[in-house]
């Protein structure tokens, strides 16, 4: 039985991977119900899983701007809410001091003025909510930021308003869709999980993988494609450090084609360790990677 | 039988049951994404629900089993079977009145004899006590341990600030009121960095006299600093991290030994540390984190595998401190293979079989951490 919500899903599902982006249904679905509820999504997974890729395309589509905050240890509510100008400011008044035809009454109309929006700098969360066209807000590695940030945005995510001081409160002109990507370095306080939607993104099997190679790398030959994913999802399988991400299976398709390898097998096992460093980015987890293993690996593609 | 959207209506609470996190309101939110999502449809409606009602990867990871033994007919009978299994464990986990009438009596006559109690406590090794009525005074102990811990490092911060630096903005927006002449200057305050502690316990069989005390500390330890993650190993590793921060002490140590399987078991070190590296580390594990490990070294293991996994985790940590309850134990070397392949990579061992060992490295150990 096929529902109206299923072709919807089916339609968005298309939408994303004409704007290049390979989405699972339960991904599409979420983003629906994101639209409907009007709440952020929270996506979880691996470094390299596609995380950010999904505000982007979400953009893509809503042909709206996309305002990123990349969030990192000591972010400050400054740097992502909103400053003044001061440099202007302090301008403003010198040039004040020195015109002398102004009255008392001019005078307290220029003080209004100095604290209005001409001095103020919009970082993206006042930018995102006070831009005309409902934008796509990213906020980027939130487990970064320290938990003092985190019931900051909470604020701004319950309301959708910030006050500032000087100014008096500001209402959201149109309602942001929000992404909230972690790695999961800091748990997350339960606040802020409770307000969002949660998906969270697993390496992607062969399939899903194999499809977006095609996508990304239309100039790789089919066979190749099949043999990078193949390849790829077997190094995932091995216990290493860092497990190569999407991102990663990109670059190497692109390493091979740069250097011509159109075909992956034992013969080429020399070409493809000249590769391997776009796929295998530690020290340790290159020493697991001898010769023997990668013609074997080569072979089993 | 229950019509489909009572079947709905219940199902967040089923989740409940079943250890999530959703709260009331997320019922009303759930039949309003279903009413979006339409119920006819297995899938979408599995979708929709598995977005609005998970909150973290381990929800996620078991939510199609759960979404099947409530929603599939054929396993309808299921579902009330497993809440009731639930709500045993839980029951079982707080041992009632007992521990509690327990508690009290001890409270009764703790003040009376705390001051000679503990000095006798202090220079006790941990082995010889395993009476359950110390367990209290052991607590309160460590927390003062906990405490001081963090006090000396405070102090040290103070001590070291040095050249402060302007902080531009704030002082120019405060020269707005003067006209624009900074009379007022004000200072950036120096960030305090804390470390990141990592613990990592041994529970095996050798240790067994003093993993207890060692848990005690990481939970004292916990609840004085912010940022601390503990851990168990004996022949693979555990986070406790969310046990130990039950604020019942009885109940944390039920949810324990329920996370504790083969506790006191052989130790495999190396093998427990590469299971860490690997599934911890890149996590946990940042540029100012200090690594404690608190073991007596015994290992059944490759000692060169411990090796490895020590240098693994040396170039992601900030510091590794090894606490061995055996050193303060008169004429000990670090003899025994685990302690010779440790040995290298470490910035501190220390000796920690009772609390005035404990108490008479902690110079040595903030040291080490800074």
């Amino acid at each position: 039985m096929t529902s109206q919500r299923a072709l919807a899903i089916a339609a968005l599902q298309q939408e994303l991977s004409r704007a290049g982006y390979v989405a699972e249904p339960g991904l599409a679905a979420a983003l629906l119900l994101m639209r409907d509820l009007e709440r952020p999504l929270l996506l979880e997974g691996d470094a390299g899983v596609g995380k950010t890729e999904v505000a982007k395309v979400l953009a893509d589509i809503n042909r709206t701007r996309l305002i990123r905050l990349q969030c990192y240890e000591g972010l400050d509510a400054h740097a992502a809410m909103y400053e003044w100008n001061y440099q202007r400011q302090l301008l403003a008044i010198k040039l004040l001091e020195h015109d002398e035809r102004a009255g008392a009454k001019d005078l307290a109309q220029k003080e209004q003025d100095i604290f209005s929006e001409r001095y103020l700098l919009k970082r993206p969360l006042l930018e995102a909510i006070s831009d005309q066209r409902p934008p796509v807000l990213l906020i980027d590695e939130i487990d970064r930021a320290d938990a003092a940030f985190e019931a900051y945005l909470l604020e701004l995510l319950s309301d959708f308003q910030i006050s500032i001081p000087e100014l008096g409160t500001v209402r959201a002109t149109s309602r942001p869709l929000v992404v909230i990507t972690s790695n999961g370095t800091r748990e997350l306080s339960d606040a802020l999980r409770r307000r969002c939607l949660y998906q969270y993104i697993d390496y992607p099997d062969y399939d899903k993988e194999l499809a977006i190679v095609r996508k990304k790398a239309p100039e790789a030959e089919a066979r190749l494609a099949q043999q990078i994913v193949a390849f790829v999802q077997a190094v995932r399988r091995m216990e290493l450090q860092k497990k190569p991400g999407i991102a990663e299976t990109l670059d190497w398709t692109a390493a091979l084609l740069r250097l011509d390898i159109s075909v992956i097998d034992i013969g080429g096992a020399e070409r493809i360790m000249d590769t391997l460093s776009a796929l295998i980015k530690t020290r340790d987890d290159r020493v697991a990677f001898p010769r023997e293993v990668v013609a074997r690996l080569a072979a089993a593609c | 039988m229950l019509s489909a959207s009572e079947r709905l209506a219940q199902f967040p609470g089923f989740l409940r049951a079943n250890g999530y996190g959703v709260g009331g309101g997320d019922a009303v939110q759930a039949l309003r994404a279903a009413e979006r999502s339409g119920v006819l449809d297995q899938d979408v409606l599995r979708w929709s629900l598995k977005a609005l009602l998970c909150r973290r990867g381990d929800e996620w990871q078991r939510f199609d089993e759960l979404f099947d033994a409530w929603f599939l007919p054929a396993n309808r009978w299921q579902a009330p079977q497993r809440r009731d299994a639930g709500d045993g464990a839980q029951s079982a986990a707080h041992p009632g009145g007992e521990a509690e009438g327990e508690r009290s009596g001890d409270e009764d006559v703790r003040p009376r004899r705390a001051a000679s109690r503990e000095e006798t406590l202090s220079s006790a090794d941990f082995s010889a006590l395993t009476e359950r009525e110390h367990a209290l005074d052991i607590e309160a102990l460590m927390r003062r341990l906990a405490r001081q811990l963090k006090h000396i490092r405070l102090r040290r911060e103070a001590r070291a600030r040095r050249g402060r630096r302007l902080d531009l903005p704030a002082t120019i927006r405060r020269s707005v009121a003067s006209g624009g002449t900074p009379f007022h200057l004000l200072w950036r305050n120096q960030r305090s960095v804390r470390p990141r502690l990592v613990l990592l316990i041994d529970v095996s069989r050798s240790m067994v006299l003093y993993s207890f005390f060692y848990l005690r500390l990481a939970r004292a330890l916990a609840s004085e600093l912010a940022d601390v993650h503990s851990f168990i190993f004996h022949t693979r590793v555990t986070s406790v991290s969310q046990a130990l921060h039950d604020p019942d002490p009885w109940r944390a140590q039920e949810r324990l030994h329920l996370v504790a399987q083969g506790w006191a078991g052989g130790t495999r070190i190396g093998e427990s540390l590469e299971q860490f590296n690997r599934e911890h580390a890149p996590r946990v594990v940042h540029g100012r984190t200090a690594v404690i490990i608190l073991s007596d070294g015994y290992d059944t293991g490759e000692p060169q595998q411990l090796s490895d996994a020590l240098a693994q985790l040396r170039r992601r940590a900030r510091r590794i401190v090894w606490i061995n309850p055996l050193s303060s134990r008169q004429g000990y070397a670090p003899t025994c293979q685990g302690m010779q392949a440790a040995l290298p990579h470490l910035d501190l061992l220390a000796p920690g079989g009772d609390l005035a060992s404990l108490r008479a490295v902690l110079p040595q150990l903030i040291e080490a951490l800074h």
